[in-house]
C-alpha cells in the first residue's frame, strides 16, 4: 500500500516538475517571441500553454486520487495539497504567456519596447519563474525565499514600465495603442511575478507547513488602510 | 531450548519422584498389612489352643491388650468379648469370618468403617466344641495414613522440588552453554557437540560462499564504480518511473548540481530535449538528442532497458561536444572559405579565358589577359601550397626531421628573399640579434618567419621599418617581428590567427596573400611548443613575438 502510495507521489513530483518545465518554456518563448518575433517561439510558447492545460487536469486527477484512495495525512498531506494548489498557479503562467504572445505583434510592429525597462522586466520573471521551479525541484528554501524577493524586482519594474509609458503617452501621444499593448504585457509579466512567488511560497509551506499569508493576511488585517476598498492583493 | 530442557528435566525429575513415593508406600502398606494379619492369626491360634485347654474360664479377668477378643459358640451366640458386654451383642452367626469358620475352621474378613477411615481385620478360629474364637484388630486405611503423613511427605516433596528445580536448572544451562558459545564467524573451530558438527560444517560452507559472493558484488561494483566515475560522460540510469537509480560525478559536473541527488531524474535536467529524450527512451526507443544549456553543447544518448520485452528503465549517457561542435564550426567555416577562395581566381581564369576563346580581342589584350590569368594562376598556386602546408601541421601526418637551426642565419636567408619587395616601398629592414640555435624543424621555422616577416612589409606604411629581433632569455629564445605599419585593430586581434580571417576583406586582393599566413604560424609555433604573443597598436604598428621554450624540440613523433 504505501509503496504504491510512494510511486504515486514521486509521479506527481514528476508531473509537476515537468509541469515547471514546460512553464519556464512558456515564458521564455513568449519573451523571446516578443523580442524576436520569432514564429518558431511563438508556435512553442503556445504549445507549451496546451500541454500546461493538459498536465494541470493530470495533475488534479491524481492528487484527487492520492486523496481519495490514500488518505495522506501530515507531510504527505501537504505535499499533495500544495501540489493542487502550484499547478493552478502554473496554469495561469501558461496563459499569461500565450495572452503576451498574442498582443506581442502589435507591440513589435510599433518597435517601441525597446526603450524601456519591459527587457529586463522579461528577464526577471524568466528569472523567477526559473527559481520558483528550481526551489520545488530541490526543495530549497534558500531559492523559494531568493524568488520569493525578487518579486519585489518585478513589482519595481513594472512601476518603472508604467512611468515610462505614461511619459511617453503624454509626450508624443503617437502610437498610444502600441503603448496601452505594452501596459498590458507588463501587467502580465507582473502577474506571472506573483504566481511564481505564489509557488515559491508554496514549496515553503510544504516543507515548513507555514504558509506566509496565514500570517500576511492577518498583518494586512490590522494594517489595512480604511480608505483602501480594493482590498489586500 | 534451554526452557525446554529444563522444562523435561524438571518434569522428568518430579514424576519419578512421585511414582517412586507412591510405589515404595503402596509395597510397605502391603507389606505391613500381611504382618499384621500373620499375628493376627498367630494371636488367635494361640487363644484358641489356650480356650480349649482351660475352657471359658480363661477369659474371667481376661486383660484386654491391642487386639479385640470374641468367643462366639456354635448357634452365634456371643460368649465373651473384651471391649463389649457379651449379652448387648446380637448373634454373630452369619458375620462373614465366623461363618467361614464355622464351616471351614478358619475364617477372616476386611470390614471398613463408614467413613473409609479404619478398617477391621477379623480371624475367627473354630474351637474343637464347634464355637469360634474371633480376634480382630482395627487398622488406619491406606488414606488415613496417607492424611497423616501429608505434612511430612508435603515437606519431602517440597524439598525435592526444590532441588531438582536447581539441578534442573544447572542441568539445562551446561548443556545450553556450550552453544551459545559457539563462534558462528568461525563454525568449524568450535568442539561443542558432535551432533552439531554436521550443521556447523554445513553453516562453515554457507559462510564461505556468502563471503565469495559478497567479495564478488563487492569487486563488481567498485569495478562499476571505477568505470563509471572514471568517464567524462555523464551517466545516469534511471527506472520506467524517471526515478533515479545511479549517477556519475561526470553527470553531476555537466549538469552543474551538487550531491546529494535523489529521486526524479527531472531533478537533473527538465529541458524539454532532455525530457523527449527520457520519454522516448521508456517508449523502448533508442534516442539520440543535442541539446544547449548555459552555453555548452551536449550530446544525450538514451537507450531502454529491458527485461522480457518490458521496457524497465533507461541508461543516458550525456557528453559534453561543445570542443567537437567548436572544431567542427571551424572545419564548415574553412571548407566554406577554402571554396570561395580557390572559386575567386578561378572565376577571373575562366572569364578571360572566355573572352578569349571568342577571338574577338587584340594581340595586347590577350596578353594583357594572359598575364592575368598568370597571376591568378599563380595566386592559385600560392593557396593550394598554403593549404597543403597548414594541412601537414595539422595532420602531423609527414613527420619532419628535427635539427639545430640557426636562426640568425635563418633570418638573414629570409631577409634577403624579402628585400626587394620591402626595397620597392622603402622599407628598412634591421635584423638585430647573434647566432642563436634552437632545436626545430628547418622548413617550418623557415615558413613561419618568412610570413611573419611578409605580413610585417606588406601591412607597412611607406617609409617603414621592421625589426627582426631574436633575444636569447634564459626562458628560451624569443623571435620579435616588429613593424610600423597600419596595425590591426583590438577586435580583430583574436581572430587574425584564423584561417582565411582577414581585418579588411576588400583589401585582401590588393595585398595579395591567402589569408593562411597566421595560421601557418600559429601552426608551426604549435609544433614547436612556442607561444605567440600578438601586440598592436591601431595605427602604429604591430609585434608578434614568438617564445621558444629552452628545450623546445619538435619531433615527427610528437
Amino acid at each position: 500500500m504505501r509503496n504504491k502510495f510512494d510511486r504515486q507521489l514521486s509521479q506527481l513530483n514528476a508531473e509537476l516538475i515537468t509541469m515547471g518545465a514546460l512553464c519556464e518554456e512558456a515564458i521564455a518563448n513568449a519573451v523571446k517571441y516578443l523580442t524576436d518575433s520569432d514564429e518558431d517561439s511563438r508556435d512553442a510558447c503556445l504549445a507549451a500553454d496546451s500541454q500546461i492545460d493538459e498536465k494541470e487536469r493530470d495533475i488534479e486527477t491524481l492528487c484527487m486520487k492520492l486523496i481519495l484512495q490514500q488518505q495522506p495525512v501530515a507531510g504527505d498531506l501537504r505535499v499533495v495539497s500544495s501540489a493542487l494548489k502550484m499547478i493552478s498557479d502554473m496554469e495561469r503562467i501558461g496563459d499569461q504567456a500565450s495572452d503576451i504572445v498574442e498582443i506581442a505583434p502589435y507591440v513589435a510592429e510599433s518597435g517601441i519596447e525597446d526603450s524601456t525597462h519591459i527587457r529586463d522586466m522579461a528577464d526577471a520573471v524568466i528569472k523567477m519563474v526559473s527559481e520558483s521551479v528550481e526551489s520545488f525541484v530541490k526543495m530549497d528554501m534558500d531559492i523559494a525565499y531568493q524568488a520569493i524577493e525578487h518579486d519585489n524586482l518585478v513589482d519595481e519594474l513594472f512601476d518603472k514600465v508604467k512611468d515610462e509609458l505614461i511619459k511617453s503617452i503624454t509626450e508624443s501621444g503617437r502610437n498610444a495603442e502600441a503603448l496601452i499593448d505594452l501596459l498590458m504585457i507588463a501587467k502580465y509579466f507582473e502577474r506571472i511575478g506573483d504566481h511564481a512567488e505564489n509557488i515559491a511560497e508554496w514549496v515553503v509551506y510544504s516543507i515548513t507547513g507555514k504558509h506566509k499569508n496565514q500570517s500576511h493576511h492577518r498583518e494586512q488585517d490590522t494594517r489595512r488602510d480604511p480608505h483602501d476598498l480594493s482590498g489586500g492583493r | 531450548m534451554h526452557k525446554k530442557i529444563f522444562q523435561s528435566s524438571f518434569l522428568t525429575a518430579f514424576l519419578v519422584l512421585i511414582t517412586t513415593i507412591a510405589l515404595i508406600m503402596g509395597v510397605l502398606f502391603h507389606f505391613f498389612e500381611e504382618q499384621i494379619q500373620k499375628e493376627l492369626e498367630n494371636e488367635a491360634v494361640y487363644l484358641s489352643q489356650t480356650v480349649e485347654k482351660t475352657g471359658v474360664r480363661f477369659f474371667d479377668g481376661f486383660e484386654k491388650q491391642t487386639n479385640r477378643v470374641t468367643l462366639i459358640d456354635a448357634d452365634g451366640k456371643v460368649l465373651f468379648d473384651s471391649d463389649a458386654e457379651a449379652e448387648k451383642l446380637d448373634n454373630h452367626a452369619d458375620r462373614e469370618e465366623i461363618n467361614a469358620a464355622m464351616k471351614n475352621g478358619t475364617g477372616k474378613s476386611i470390614r471398613y468403617s463408614q467413613t473409609l477411615t479404619e478398617k477391621t481385620v477379623n480371624y475367627a478360629v473354630r474351637l474343637s466344641d464347634g464355637s469360634v474364637l474371633r480376634v480382630s484388630t482395627t487398622q488406619y486405611t491406606v488414606i488415613t495414613v496417607l492424611l497423616g503423613m501429608l505434612q511430612p511427605l508435603l515437606i519431602v516433596l517440597a524439598a525435592a522440588v526444590i532441588l531438582t528445580f536447581v539441578l534442573s536448572l544447572r542441568v539445562s544451562k551446561a548443556i545450553i552453554e556450550p552453544i551459545n558459545e559457539l563462534d558462528l564467524e568461525s563454525p568449524e573451530n568450535n568442539v561443542a557437540y558432535e551432533e552439531l558438527t554436521p550443521l556447523l560444517k554445513k553453516l562453515a560452507e554457507q559462510n564461505r560462499t556468502i563471503e565469495e559472493q559478497l567479495a564478488d558484488a563487492h569487486k563488481k561494483q567498485v569495478e562499476f564504480h571505477l568505470i563509471t566515475e572514471n568517464m567524462s560522460e555523464g551517466f545516469l540510469v534511471i527506472d520506467k518511473d524517471t526515478s533515479l537509480l545511479t549517477y556519475n560525478s561526470a553527470a553531476l559536473e555537466l549538469f552543474g548540481i551538487t550531491p546529494p541527488v535523489s529521486g526524479n531524474v527531472l531533478a537533473f535536467c527538465r529541458a524539454k530535449d532532455f525530457r523527449d529524450t527520457v520519454s522516448k527512451a521508456l517508449a523502448g526507443e533508442k534516442a539520440e538528442n543535442t541539446m544547449v544549456r548555459q552555453e555548452r553543447c551536449y550530446s544525450m544518448i538514451a537507450n531502454p532497458v529491458f527485461e522480457e520485452k518490458e521496457v524497465i528503465g533507461a541508461v543516458i549517457i550525456i557528453l559534453d561536444i561543445t570542443e567537437r561542435e567548436k572544431r567542427e564550426a571551424l572545419r564548415r567555416e574553412f571548407t566554406a572559405n577554402v571554396s570561395h577562395e580557390l572559386k575567386t581566381p578561378l572565376t577571373s581564369i575562366s572569364g578571360f579565358a572566355e573572352l578569349m576563346k571568342e577571338g574577338d580581342v587584340s594581340q595586347d589584350t590577350v596578353v594583357d589577359f594572359s598575364a592575368s590569368i598568370y597571376e591568378e594562376a599563380q595566386r592559385l598556386i600560392t593557396l593550394v601550397t598554403d593549404i597543403i602546408k597548414i594541412s601537414e601541421l595539422d595532420g602531423k601526418s609527414i613527420p619532419f626531421q628535427s635539427e639545430t637551426v640557426d636562426l640568425y642565419e635563418l633570418s638573414e636567408e629570409i631577409i634577403s628573399r624579402l628585400k626587394g619587395q620591402a626595397e620597392k616601398r622603402n622599407i628598412a629592414l634591421n635584423l638585430i640579434g647573434g647566432k642563436t640555435e634552437i632545436t626545430g624543424v628547418y622548413k617550418i621555422l623557415e615558413e613561419m618567419f618568412y610570413n611573419l616577416l611578409d605580413n610585417a612589409i606588406k601591412y607597412n606604411k611607406e617609409n617603414g621599418t621592421v625589426d627582426f629581433i631574436i633575444n636569447t632569455t634564459e626562458s628560451g629564445v624569443t623571435v620579435l617581428v616588429r613593424d610600423t605599419g597600419i596595425g590591426i585593430p583590438a577586435v580583430h586581434q583574436s581572430r587574425v590567427f584564423e584561417r582565411f580571417y582577414r581585418v579588411d576583406k576588400s583589401h585582401s586582393k590588393q595585398v595579395g596573400g591567402t589569408g593562411l599566413g597566421l595560421a601557418i604560424v600559429k601552426h608551426g609555433a604549435i609544433y614547436h611548443h612556442a607561444k605567440i604573443r600578438l601586440e598592436s597598436t591601431e595605427g602604429k604598428g604591430t609585434t608578434v613575438a614568438v617564445q621558444f621554450g629552452k628545450d623546445s624540440f619538435a619531433g615527427g613523433e610528437q
